[in-house]
């Protein structure tokens, strides 16, 4: 049921192809890494508002690890989805002996694992270079295998949400639009990428944990600096917890309503 | 040039029939937009909840910013970015070939052959924007801070075209360079924020050799009664002169081109 020999032999596969292009992933770090600078800069050059918690340390250290997290939660099943129903891929995918979304999962997870590759670096580089201007007391190495968890089920959420959207490419041409709207705009106002979470007004914040884009990359973080007291984990996870299961519904429903439709053509 | 321009306009016109083959999802995608649009607003409204000013910069001066870079934005978005989104493959197919041996100024079709509609919704909504903030009496309106901020508007359009002749040339050159489009969102990323924000080094470098504070923080200085009329003066010579550089590239390139594809 597993099929984990073939999933590994695809993802060996998948790296073997992306390593092939060792200069394009520079060119795609520098575009990971670029927006969360440029929102560093913005916050280290603000006059800070009466109540916010943040100093310019937090800003620093949470913008730093925005790349890592970012890349390691996101999902980009959304765009080859629509494209394997449209050129009849799907077809094929769908008479090998595994479930047949599984190559386009690991996919991305090969793009996410190979993107460690330069961010690791980058991240230990930028904390050692500017490590005179962080405040180290928050930290705590037990909460490290915490934050990993909390990035593993971050990442199994955005999974679902674009699976969800995804599969929406049985009925739609293009998903590019849905996809925006439900997970590029929506995703960096609440999510934490324009502005931490934990910096929001008071009733904007509680709309924020409520939702699943928090999960996704500010939660992590904000575990990772010690800023949560045990109960807003545990209350975290639950949250994200609720959201997995309502899109593992989602995500299920589509795609049988989908498939049913689904006449193969090309290939 | 004339009949260049009718013969682009027949392009465009196939371009947007080929977009409405799909209205459903073309309509959605001008709503998708206006929504993104309003969602960056709404960023803005929020972190100043927990900011005052941004270097300086209140949140009305931002809104400024955010109407003439939306502005800027939708602009290349529209006419130029899906021209450059297809010349990867195009040079790798041996599209381009073809396109060279039309009896046209083949800059120009390279770059403005396609047209894409889809952030129509961005456009509208930042020109809405520009005039609620002019009726909220944001702006300093006098003949001189308008003509100045025409003049920044029309450096900024040429310094984007410039960067898109450099890009296009370069994609030409190197044969392989399908990230092209990866670029332009870069160099968008920083004019998202004003230049004051960055450190004195990098400032310097977006004034002169990479002229990005052209695009967005002096027109929207300019109209917000913040800059003086320098940066205006400087922004249109270096815009005038990244044309002419991006030309010479252009034409040293199409000089070299030697056909990649089959």
């Amino acid at each position: 049921m597993l099929h984990l020999k073939a999933h590994a032999a695809i993802l060996k596969a998948y790296l073997k192809i992306m390593l092939t292009y060792r200069g394009m992933m520079i060119l795609h770090l520098f575009r990971v890494v670029l927006m969360p600078l440029v929102i560093a800069a913005a916050w280290l050059s603000i006059e800070k508002a009466d109540g916010n918690p943040y100093e310019n340390s937090d800003y620093l250290l949470y913008y730093l690890l925005v790349p890592l997290v970012m890349n390691l939660t996101n999902s980009r099943s959304v765009f080859r989805f629509p494209v394997s129903v449209r050129d009849g891929t799907l077809s094929r995918e769908l008479i090998k002996p595994y479930p047949p979304l599984m190559n386009i999962v690991i996919e991305s997870f090969t793009n996410n694992l190979q993107m460690l590759l330069y961010l690791v670096p980058f991240t230990l580089i930028s904390v050692f270079l500017f490590q005179s201007h962080f405040d180290f007391s928050f930290l705590s190495y037990k909460m490290v295998p915490i934050s990993i968890l909390a990035i593993f089920f971050g990442a199994l959420t955005r999974l679902l949400i674009s699976g969800s959207i995804a599969l929406t490419g049985f009925w739609l041409e293009d998903v590019t639009t849905l996809n925006l709207l439900l997970n590029g705009s929506i995703w960096a106002l609440l999510g934490g990428m324009i502005i931490p979470v934990a910096t929001f007004p008071e009733k904007i914040r509680q709309i924020a944990e409520l939702l699943p884009y928090r999960y996704m990359l500010s939660f992590p973080i904000e575990i990772f600096s010690g800023r949560l007291t045990t109960l807003a984990i545990y209350k975290g996870f639950a949250v994200m917890f609720f959201w997995i299961i309502i899109f593992s519904f989602t995500a299920r429903f589509i795609w049988k309503r989908g498939i049913k439709i689904y006449s193969a053509y090309g290939g | 040039m004339f009949s260049q321009l009718k013969i682009i306009m027949k392009l465009w016109k196939a371009s947007i029939i080929q977009s409405m083959e799909y209205r459903g999802s073309f309509i959605f995608s001008i709503f998708a937009n206006f929504f993104d649009f309003i969602f960056g607003l709404l960023q803005y409204l929020v972190f100043f909840t927990a900011a005052k000013s941004i270097a300086g910069w209140s949140s009305d001066n931002m809104l400024a910013l955010y109407s003439v870079f939306m502005f800027i934005y939708s602009l290349q978005f529209i006419f130029l970015y899906p021209n450059i989104a297809v010349l990867g493959e195009m040079v790798n197919t041996g599209g381009l070939d073809l396109l060279l041996t039309k009896p046209l100024d083949a800059r120009l079709f390279v770059l403005l052959r396609k047209i894409s509609l889809e952030e129509l919704g961005s456009l509208s909504t930042s020109i809405v924007l520009f005039i609620w903030l002019i009726s909220k009496g944001v702006f300093v309106i006098t003949f001189q801070s308008v003509l100045l901020f025409i003049i920044s508007i029309f450096s900024a359009l040429i310094i984007v075209y410039s960067i898109y002749i450099t890009l296009t040339a370069l994609a030409i050159m190197l044969e392989k360079m399908e990230d092209a489009s990866e670029f332009i969102w870069s160099l968008f990323s920083f004019c998202r924020y004003p230049t004051d924000i960055y450190p004195a080094k990098m400032k310097f470098l977006f004034f002169t050799f990479f002229p990005i504070a052209y695009i967005s923080t002096v027109p929207a200085q300019t109209i917000s009664g913040l800059g003086s009329t320098e940066p205006v003066i400087y922004g249109f010579i270096i815009s005038i002169l990244s044309l002419l550089i991006s030309s010479a590239i252009w034409k040293k390139t199409i000089r070299s081109y030697t056909s990649a594809g089959s």
